[in-house]
């Protein structure tokens, strides 16, 4: 057995953000109906409680924390905003920041981090085109090399903080193909700023949710970029990425429950209070099944995200394997948005025709949620990764 | 400049709840705080020390093992070093006891200049601790303390509050000043960075042992109150919503009130 | 440890565990445990149907309480004249001396205060005991605390009540810690329980009430919430003696001096914890100058304009006139509530009140839970009305 309990650092965080959340967060989601682009005040509130760089080496301003620490941040930044607009910018910022320090040129890191720490500039990712989502390699965007600089040619697609990249400054972490014809084995990764960039055209789309973050893409015009964008080798681009997405799944998966819990909790607070045929429907064995099911799914949510950020610490240092952590994030991930959308579901039922409207916060949070069954990997890669891992690679479905 | 900040651990008694049916105390899920006056004080005996330029902030609190997160919170909002004083010969311990054993620790750690602790804590409600401790030490009090600057090494200048107002006071140290915040107070949640620091402070835990005193001045045994009873307060009637319009719900209001003994007896 | 669990008798159930105010049981391998931030309230042990758990009270003293006796008020003034909670204390000290058999003393310090000897005497007060000087027309705690501890040591009486007012909170215990005796403060109730003094108050956050004791220190001292206690009739053939105890002052050595004197609060008249009557606003007034209406009313009940912590916060009225948990706790006949939720911090503040009235927009607010009676609908519309049906029954149009 292995111990699981939270450090004393982490319990405290976890009390501070509680507070920080309550004071700084819900206050401001009030306001967010709508509005397509993340207000810059709430993007500066995350960077004074030192949330853009926890997990950043504090060499270039960040704090260096353990990942689970990061994965408490998203839980309680979902309770704060349960329609996962704020989580979804800490969450990308997050995972693409780290993956920026673990294999980026220590030029990029030092132009880059001191500016995204301090919330004063965006990263995140694109890498899903119009045509392309999971089928990475046959994406259509293109790199080559110019001299000393790369050029990049292209588009993206239903990519999260483009127009706060565009307005604030800022860029996303970004995947191409340098040789289509070695397919995974000619991708590179790099950072493509967007902000003033010759050649970017942006687009903007309205998702059904997390309306607060903006959604959208851009046209990339024969855009060239400094050598020292680049991340990691040429052509090793899709093999680092994953690590990106794994720790994007993991924060992923505690926002799906930080949400489902909060909507939990206002379901208990209702089905207490509201009466029919005589006494109050939390009394009612259907509505207490009901409960009782998504309660115990959530809890196994939290365990497995917790656990699966918990192996990907231990794989930083050395002391689990790779493929410890494809299993264990893709666990978490194959089932959070599902789990947390099923218990919200079953929240806003009980709300009657109320649960229906607008009026009811907890429509915001399923919306939100909702995403997540595709953001940052499908449930359905997931699976495919968990019955590769179990099968062998000789098993892979597609290749 | 040394300070000594007294905190205590306390319920989140806004969150205690009496059952409607058993009228009983609901503490299921009641968390564990630190006292709210505490905090305040905590965020003004750092503030001093920064405007002294130099010195120490020391917190304590008298209190079991769990207390511990409110001294590590306390470390995390700028404090230098936490003193846990804890023992199973201290329980039971009023207000008297409890000050005589923080003035033992504070003896103990020897030179200060100033005590800072709550003008109260949300469970006792007593406002007790901070009067005895200053009597105890020999040292002069000053309570309902909402502002204080510092004009030089050993002189204040302090807000303090009254029923109607507020008094402008000058003091010299050493003195004890209980605190209460204003409202535009925003207690701080420190960020990771402050409670990274926090754990690399000294923390120590003495028991009665390593404190010293009069082990029979400790607890129940050296209290001189004790509480023989506790029990929840009888419900309130429930409440009548008075019927009818604005205007007619109005002149039945003012029929109710006509009838009080209150205005009749005016 | 004064408590005990007997093992062989505890069975586990845990019946204590839910009884403890404190959650300072626990159960460890099937029995119960007390943990070390028990406060020996004992109320577990009237809990447990299988009398395993023992609390053992200290012994009570061997010493001679014995001469020790009569009830002594601490008087309050304000600007010269008595504060109304010293007429409460009055009253109550003069119903105990009548249980006991004993008499009533009070104490007062200023700079001259012969002239309300009569009236105070005619609360039914047997003793008063003065001083003045000049230096004592402004309360300081070294002063005070000296001159006080000096009569009781000479005069030796059985209980000492304080008001629980911001002076009576700083004087009471640094006299009691003087004197090295039991205070318990801020009570609601006071009666004679076996030749001591019982003593009742609220604790966490008033959620309960706890009956304190101080049996092996004398005297037995108490602070008192004011505007609880009932102010009996005055008779003004009960005379006092006036003993005058002479003081000497050195104003260089005192180490807290004040320089200015500030008044905030926009209450005129009575101050909110002596007014019988008050009116308190809330979120829902919506600025400064809403809170007239409010006004109006107080003065046709001769009342006093309170207010909660949202309207302290926007700047509507002056943190002296917040109630509440980090404002003060009020105790009037009647508390009228307009546009005040009704937030358990506010609740704390104003409970007790006899009589609370909510007038809010929203049915669902909490304020109407501990509420008498209420209006659901605009205050801006209610208030209006209901002054001028009272201004009319009331004579004062």
């Amino acid at each position: 057995m292995v111990d699981y309990t939270f450090s004393e650092e982490q319990e405290l965080f976890r009390e501070s953000i509680k507070e920080f959340c309550a004071s700084e967060i819900v206050p401001k989601t009030e306001k967010l109906e709508n509005v397509r682009c993340m207000p810059k005040d709430i993007i500066k509130s995350l960077a004074s409680f030192e949330l853009l760089g926890l997990v950043i080496d504090p060499e270039y301003g960040g704090l260096g924390t353990d990942v689970v620490t990061a994965g408490i941040a998203a839980e309680e930044l979902a309770r704060a905003d349960p329609s996962c607009a704020i989580p979804v910018l800490y969450l990308v910022e997050t995972s693409w920041g780290h993956l920026l320090d673990k294999y980026g040129t220590e030029e990029a890191k030092k132009e880059l981090f001191p500016k995204i720490v301090k919330g004063e500039q965006i990263i995140g990712i694109a890498t899903t085109e119009s045509d392309i989502g999971s089928d990475l390699a046959n994406m259509k965007t293109k790199i080559s090399k110019k001299g000393e600089k790369y050029v990049i040619n292209g588009e993206k697609m239903y990519i999260s903080a483009v127009k706060e990249a565009i307005e604030y400054g800022g860029g996303h972490v970004t995947l191409a193909r340098m040789k289509p014809e070695l397919g995974t084995r000619g991708m590179c990764m790099f950072y493509l700023p967007l902000k003033g960039t010759k050649g970017i055209t942006p687009t903007y789309i309205e998702d059904i949710g997390r309306e607060a973050i903006s959604c959208g893409g851009f046209n990339i015009d024969n855009v060239e970029i400094p050598k020292h964008y680049l991340i990691g080798e040429e052509n090793k681009g899709f093999y680092i990425v994953h690590e990106g997405y794994e720790l994007a799944r993991g924060l992923i998966s505690l926002v799906c429950a930080g949400a489902a819990s909060k909507a939990l909790e206002n379901g208990i607070a209702y089905i207490k209070e509201r009466k029919a045929f005589g006494r109050e429907i939390g009394k009612y064995e259907g509505i207490q099944f009901k409960l009782a099911e998504n309660y115990v799914r959530i809890q196994a949510l939290r365990e497995l995200g917790y656990k699966a950020l918990w192996t990907y610490d231990r794989e930083l240092q050395g002391e689990a394997s790779r493929f410890d952590v494809s299993l264990a994030i893709a666990m978490a991930k194959s089932v959070a948005s599902k789990w947390a959308c099923e218990a919200i579901n079953d929240v806003m039922q009980w709300q009657g025709a109320f649960g229906y409207s607008k009026e009811c916060e907890d429509q915001k949070a399923w919306r939100g949620v909702r995403s997540f069954t595709l953001a940052e990997g499908s449930s359905e890669i997931m699976k495919l990764i968990i019955a590769r891992e179990l099968l062998g690679k000789e098993f892979l479905a597609y290749r | 400049m040394k300070i000594i900040a007294c905190i205590k651990q306390v319920p989140d008694t806004t969150e205690v709840k009496v059952d409607p049916k058993t009228h009983t105390l609901i503490r299921e899920g009641v968390p564990s705080i630190l006292n709210p006056y505490d905090h305040y004080a905590v965020e003004e005996s750092v503030r001093i020390r920064e405007e002294s330029g130099e010195g120490t902030v020391t917190v304590i609190t008298m209190g079991p093992p769990q207390a511990r997160s409110s001294l590590m919170r306390c470390l995390a909002l700028g404090a230098d070093e936490a003193i846990l004083i804890s023992d199973k010969n201290f329980a039971g311990s009023d207000t008297w006891a409890t000050a005589y054993t923080l003035s033992v620790a504070i003896k103990k750690i020897g030179k200060f200049d100033l005590v800072f602790c709550g003008q109260q804590a949300i469970d006792g409600d007593t406002a007790q601790v901070g009067p005895e401790l200053a009597q105890q030490l020999g040292i002069p009090q000053v309570t309902y303390v909402e502002k204080i600057e510092l004009d030089n090494k050993n002189k204040l200048t302090i807000h303090k509050q009254t029923e109607v107002g507020y008094h402008i006071l000058e003091a010299t140290a050493p003195i004890l000043l209980a605190l209460l915040p204003p409202t535009s107070f925003q207690p701080e949640h420190p960020p990771m960075s402050s409670i990274l620091k926090a754990k690399k402070k000294p923390f120590s835990v003495w028991d009665a042992k390593t404190l010293g005193g009069d082990i029979s001045k400790f607890g129940l045994e050296g209290s001189f109150t004790q509480v023989i009873k506790t029990y929840t307060p009888p419900p309130r009637c429930k409440c009548e919503i008075i019927e009818g319009n604005t205007t007619e719900s109005a002149k039945k209001l003012s029929k109710i009130l006509l009838k009080h003994e209150a205005l009749i007896t005016r | 440890m004064g408590i005990e669990i007997i093992i062989d008798k505890c069975t586990g159930c845990a019946l204590c565990i839910k009884s403890c105010p404190f959650s300072a049981i626990k159960i460890k391998n099937k029995k119960a445990e007390i943990q070390a931030n028990c406060t020996l309230c004992g109320s577990c042990v009237e809990s447990c149907k299988f009398d395993a758990i023992i609390l053992r009270r200290p012994k009570l003293t061997n010493k001679d309480l014995s001469g020790y006796k009569n009830v002594w008020i601490f008087v309050e003034l304000r600007e010269k004249e008595i504060k109304k909670v010293s007429l409460e204390l009055a009253s109550k000290a003069r119903e105990i001396a009548d249980t006991l058999k004993e008499k009533v003393g009070a104490v007062i310090l200023g700079e001259k205060v012969k002239h309300i000897c009569d009236n105070i005497a005619s609360y039914g007060v047997d003793i008063i005991y003065i001083a003045e000087n000049e230096n004592l027309k402004v309360y300081n705690t070294n002063t005070y605390n000296s001159i006080l501890t000096g009569l009781i040591l000479k005069y030796k009486p059985n209980i000492v009540l304080f008001p629980a007012t911001h002076l009576g909170r700083d004087l009471a215990p640094r006299v009691a810690a003087t004197l090295e005796v039991g205070l318990t403060a801020d009570c609601t109730g006071l009666s004679i329980k076996d030749g001591l003094l019982l003593q009742t108050r609220p604790a966490f956050g008033g959620n309960i009430m706890a009956d304190i004791i101080s049996p092996n220190t004398r005297p037995q001292m108490a602070t008192i919430r004011p505007n609880v206690m009932k102010i009996q009739n005055p008779k003004s053939t009960h005379k006092a003696e006036i003993v005058s105890t002479p003081v000497e002052i050195d104003p260089k050595a005192m180490r807290v001096t004040i320089k200015e004197i500030i008044k905030t609060t926009k209450t005129t008249g009575k101050s909110l914890d002596e007014a019988d009557i008050i009116i308190s606003g809330g979120r829902g007034m919506g600025s400064a100058e809403n809170f007239k209406i409010l006004e109006d009313l107080a003065k046709t009940l001769n009342g006093v304009v309170g207010a909660s912590r949202s309207a302290v916060d926007a700047g509507w009225r002056p943190r002296t006139d917040q109630v509440g948990q980090s404002g003060k706790t009020v105790s009037p006949k009647i508390y009228i509530a307009c546009g005040i939720s009704g937030k358990i911090q506010h609740q704390v503040g104003m409970k007790s009140s006899d009589t609370i009235i909510a007038i809010n927009k929203d049915p669902e607010a909490p304020i109407f839970d501990i509420a008498n009676c209420g209006i659901v609908g605009d205050l801006f519309e209610v208030v209006p009305i209901l002054n001028e049906e009272l201004k009319k029954n009331l004579g004062k149009n």
